[in-house]
C-alpha cells in the first residue's frame, strides 16, 4: 500500500469521525406546540427522560389526553364525524397548527495531541507532500432541519435532514424520514401498544441511539464494518462489507411495548447494501420515481433484505406498584425517572455480496463470480439508572462468512470461490452519566473494538510480529478509547459540550519488518462543541 | 323586647358599615393583573377563612395563575393533568427558609397546604420548568386583584391608617401609607 493511499485512508477516518460527530436532535417544534420546556422530555437534550420515551412511544404526542395539552390547535383535515362515513369519504385527520419545524446548528473546536504529525513523518513512496494536521481547529458542524409530530388517528411522522455539513452547503444528507402507524394492535384486538409499524428510512432500533446520541464522538462499535480481512492461507482480503449499525435502514419496522417500562420489541426488514454503493440508476430499468434514466435509483445491491430484531425488558424497581407502573416514578419531591434495569438483546442477519472477476469453469469464458455470504451482528445490552446516575453498555459480536477466489493452475484468473476464514469483530462500550446539576452532566465512556478485519488495525498487529504492509496500527488488534466529558446546558436549548478522547498508542512499521518507521504516537483529541436548537 | 334587640343589632351594623371604606386606585408601570393588599395591622389578628381555594394544574399550567388568599388559608392543589406534576416553592415573601415541596400526586387528587406566612409564594413544578403560578398571602382580609388595566378596589376596609402593598409578578413591591376614611385613593407605579 503506497503512502498516498495511507494518507487518504487516515484522512477518510478523520472525515468519518467529523461527519459522524454529534448527530443529535431535540425537537423545539414540540416545545412550541405544547408550550413546554425541552426539559419535559429531555434530561440533557437529546437524551430522553422517561416522559420523553413515553412521548416518542406514543407517536410524538402525550401518552394520554394529548389534545388537552396542545396550545396551538391542529388544523382539521375533515370533521371527526366524517370517520363514520368511511369508506365513502377520506378518513379525517389533522395537521399541526404551525409547521412543526426545528432547526439546529453546532460547531466544534478541537485540539489534537502534540505528536499528531508523527504519522506523516514517514516518507511518501509516490512523492508529494504529506498533509499537516493542525494543533487546533475550529470546525463548523451541522445546520439541520427537522420536523416531527402527529397527523391524528395515531399516525406519527419524523423527517430530519442536514442542510449543510462542515460549512459546505447542500452536502448534508437525509437522516430519518418515516411515517409511524401507532398502535395497530387496536384493530387486531391485541394488547394496547403491542404493534406499531414504521415505514421509511430510519435508524434501526438500536439499544442506544447513535443518530440522536448526545456525545460528541460516536460509539466506535456502531461504526465498525467488516472490511479487509486477510486470510493467512490466502493473502487476499475479500470481505468488503460496508454495513455498519450507525447507518440508516430503509424499509419497514414493526415494534411494540414501551421504552419506559416492561417489554419492548422490534423487527425490521431493510434494504441490504453491503458494497456501500450510492443509489444507482440503470439505463434501461425505470426506478421508483422516474423513467429509465432518472428517479431515485436503487439503494439495494441485493434482492435479499437484512433482518433486524431486538427484544428488551425494562424492570422498574420502585416498591410502590402504582409508581412502578407509571410513566415517571413518584418521588418525594416530585416526579422523576424510575430506578430501572433494562436488559436486551439484538440480532441482525444479512448476506454480503462478494464478487470477483473470473472465468467460468472452462477457464476461458470471462464471468462475474458472485456469492451472497451470511453475516450477522449479535449482542446484548444493559441500562441501569438510579436517580442522577445512569450506566449502560453494549456488547456486539460481528461475524462475516468469507470466500476467497480459487484459481486453478494454468488459468488466468479465478474460476470459483472457496470458503475462507470468517472475518469477525467484537466489542462494545460502557458509559456512565451523572447529573451533577440539572444543567451539568458528566460522562465517562470506554469504547473497545477487537477485530480481525479492522480497517485501522490491520491484523493482530504487535511489536513482536508486525503484519506485512500494515501501516497504521496500535500495538494490538484491539482499540480502546476512553472518553471523559461534560455537558453544560447554558439554556434549555443551548448546550456546550466537552470531551477528551484518549486513544491507544499507534505505531508504523517498515513493511515486513519489526523496524518502527516512525516513533509511536497517539492522536488524543480534546473537542469542545457548542450547539443550539430553536 | 326581642324586637328591640333586633333593631339595636341592625342599627349597630349600619353604624359599623358606615365606618368601613374602600381603597381604590391604579397600578401602573406593569402590564396585567396586580395584587394590592393591606399589610399587617399591629395588634390585630384575623380569623383564618374556612374556605379552601383550589389551584389546579391543568394543561401544564397553574390555574389560576395568581391566587390571593388571607394568611392562614388552606389552599388545595389539584392535579387535573394526565401527566405527573409536583408543586414546590423556594420562598415565601422572599424568605427561603419557608421553601417547601409538596411532592407528587396522581391525576384528580388534591394536596392541601396552609399558608401561615404572608408574602408572595412563587409556585413551580420540577418536571415542567415553564410552569409558573403565585399564591399571594395577604396578612389581612383586605386585598384585591386589579383588572388588566391595573384598576383595583379593596372594599370594607375599616377607617384607619394602614400600609398598603402592591405586588406584581416580576416587579418590586411598593408600599404606601394610606388613611382610610370612606373612599380612599392609592395609585402605584411599579417597575421591574
Amino acid at each position: 500500500m503506497d503512502a498516498q493511499r495511507r494518507v487518504s485512508l487516515l484522512l477518510t477516518f478523520i472525515l468519518m469521525v467529523l461527519l459522524l460527530t454529534g448527530s443529535s436532535y431535540a425537537i423545539p417544534a414540540f416545545s412550541r406546540q405544547y408550550g413546554t420546556s425541552c426539559a419535559t422530555c429531555h434530561i440533557d437534550f437529546p437524551k430522553l427522560n422517561d416522559f420523553g420515551k413515553a412521548f416518542k412511544d406514543a407517536g410524538f404526542k402525550f401518552p394520554k389526553d394529548d389534545e388537552t395539552f396542545i396550545k396551538i390547535p391542529p388544523v382539521m383535515l375533515g370533521a371527526p364525524a366524517q370517520a363514520e362515513m368511511w369508506p365513502h369519504t377520506i378518513f379525517p385527520g389533522t395537521i399541526p397548527g404551525l409547521p412543526p419545524i426545528g432547526l439546529r446548528f453546532n460547531q466544534f473546536f478541537q485540539v489534537v495531541s502534540n505528536n499528531r504529525n508523527n504519522f506523516n513523518a514517514q516518507p511518501l513512496t509516490m512523492g508529494g507532500v504529506n498533509p499537516y494536521i493542525p494543533r487546533t481547529d475550529f470546525e463548523p458542524g451541522f445546520f439541520s432541519i427537522f420536523t416531527a409530530g402527529n397527523f391524528g388517528s395515531n399516525i406519527g411522522f419524523w423527517v430530519d435532514d442536514d442542510i449543510s455539513v462542515s460549512g459546505a452547503n447542500a452536502n448534508g444528507s437525509l437522516g430519518d424520514a418515516y411515517l409511524r402507524f401507532e398502535d395497530l394492535s387496536r384493530f387486531l384486538k391485541m394488547p394496547a401498544d403491542s404493534l406499531t409499524m414504521k415505514i421509511g428510512q430510519f435508524e434501526l432500533d438500536l439499544p442506544f441511539t447513535q443518530a440522536r446520541a448526545y456525545d460528541i464522538s460516536p460509539y466506535d462499535i456502531y461504526s465498525q464494518a467488516n472490511i479487509g480481512a486477510v486470510n493467512p492461507a490466502y493473502p487476499q482480503q475479500f470481505v468488503n462489507n460496508n454495513f455498519s449499525l450507525a447507518g440508516p435502514g430503509r424499509g419497514v419496522e414493526i415494534s411494540g411495548g414501551h421504552h419506559y417500562g416492561g417489554y419492548h420489541y422490534s423487527i425490521a426488514i431493510v434494504d441490504q447494501n453491503t458494497s456501500g454503493t450510492s443509489p444507482t440508476n440503470y439505463p434501461n430499468i425505470p426506478s421508483a420515481t422516474g423513467g429509465s434514466t432518472d428517479g431515485v435509483g436503487y439503494f439495494s445491491d441485493s434482492s435479499f433484505k437484512d433482518l433486524y430484531g431486538r427484544l428488551a425488558y425494562r424492570f422498574n424497581l420502585e416498591r410502590d406498584p402504582e409508581s412502578r407502573h407509571s410513566i415517571q416514578a413518584a418521588g418525594a419531591t416530585g416526579p422523576r425517572d424510575h430506578t430501572y434495569l433494562t436488559l436486551g438483546t439484538y440480532y441482525l442477519y444479512g448476506r454480503s455480496v462478494q464478487t470477483a472477476a473470473g472465468f467460468l469453469a472452462n477457464g476461458t469464458t470471462p464471468a462475474d463470480l458472485v456469492v451472497h455470504e451470511p453475516f450477522y451482528r449479535l449482542g446484548g445490552d444493559f441500562d441501569f439508572n438510579y436517580r442522577k446516575f445512569n450506566v449502560y453498555g453494549l456488547y456486539m459480536d460481528g461475524h462475516d462468512n468469507d470466500v476467497l477466489p480459487f484459481t486453478p493452475a494454468g488459468v488466468a484468473g479465478p474460476t470459483g470461490l472457496i470458503a475462507g476464514r470468517p472475518a469477525t469483530f467484537s466489542g462494545g462500550f460502557i458509559q456512565s452519566d451523572y447529573m451533577v446539576y440539572p444543567w451539568l452532566m458528566t460522562i465517562m465512556r470506554w469504547d473497545r473494538v477487537g477485530s480481525t478485519a479492522d480497517f485501522l488495525n490491520g491484523i493482530g498487529a504487535s511489536a513482536s510480529a508486525p503484519p506485512p504492509g500494515n501501516y497504521f496500527s496500535p500495538f494490538s488488534s484491539v482499540r480502546n478509547r476512553f472518553t471523559p466529558g461534560a455537558q453544560f446546558l447554558i439554556r434549555a436549548n443551548i448546550k456546550a459540550s466537552f470531551e477528551y478522547q484518549i486513544r491507544p498508542k499507534q505505531v508504523v512499521y517498515v513493511p515486513g519488518t519489526t523496524t518502527q518507521l516512525i516513533s509511536p504516537f497517539r492522536t488524543n483529541t480534546a473537542t469542545a462543541g457548542l450547539e443550539f436548537v430553536y | 323586647m326581642k324586637r328591640s334587640l333586633v333593631l339595636a343589632v341592625l342599627v349597630m351594623t349600619a353604624f359599623v358599615t358606615s365606618q368601613a371604606g374602600t381603597i381604590s386606585g391604579k397600578v401602573s408601570g406593569v402590564a396585567g393583573e396586580s395584587v394590592v393588599y393591606v399589610d399587617t395591622i399591629q395588634g390585630k389578628t384575623f380569623p383564618a377563612p374556612t374556605a379552601q381555594p383550589v389551584i389546579d394544574q391543568k394543561g401544564l399550567m397553574f390555574q389560576p395563575h395568581i391566587a390571593v388568599v388571607q394568611q392562614g388559608t388552606t389552599v388545595e392543589f389539584l392535579n387535573s393533568d394526565s401527566v405527573a406534576h409536583n408543586v414546590f416553592w423556594i420562598s415565601v415573601g422572599g424568605n427561603k427558609k419557608l421553601g417547601h415541596n409538596l411532592g407528587t400526586w396522581p391525576k384528580g387528587e388534591k394536596r392541601p397546604f396552609k399558608f401561615d406566612n404572608p408574602g408572595a409564594v412563587p409556585l413551580l413544578c420540577n418536571v415542567h420548568p415553564e410552569m409558573s403560578g403565585y399564591v399571594v398571602v395577604s396578612p389581612t382580609p383586605y386585598f384585591a386583584t386589579s383588572d388588566k388595566s391595573g384598576e383595583y378596589k379593596i372594599e370594607n376596609v375599616p377607617d384607619g391608617s394602614y400600609t398598603v402593598v402592591a405586588w406584581h409578578e416580576g416587579a418590586k413591591n411598593q408600599s404606601k401609607p394610606v388613611t382610610v376614611a370612606g373612599d380612599s385613593k392609592a395609585d402605584f407605579t411599579l417597575s421591574k
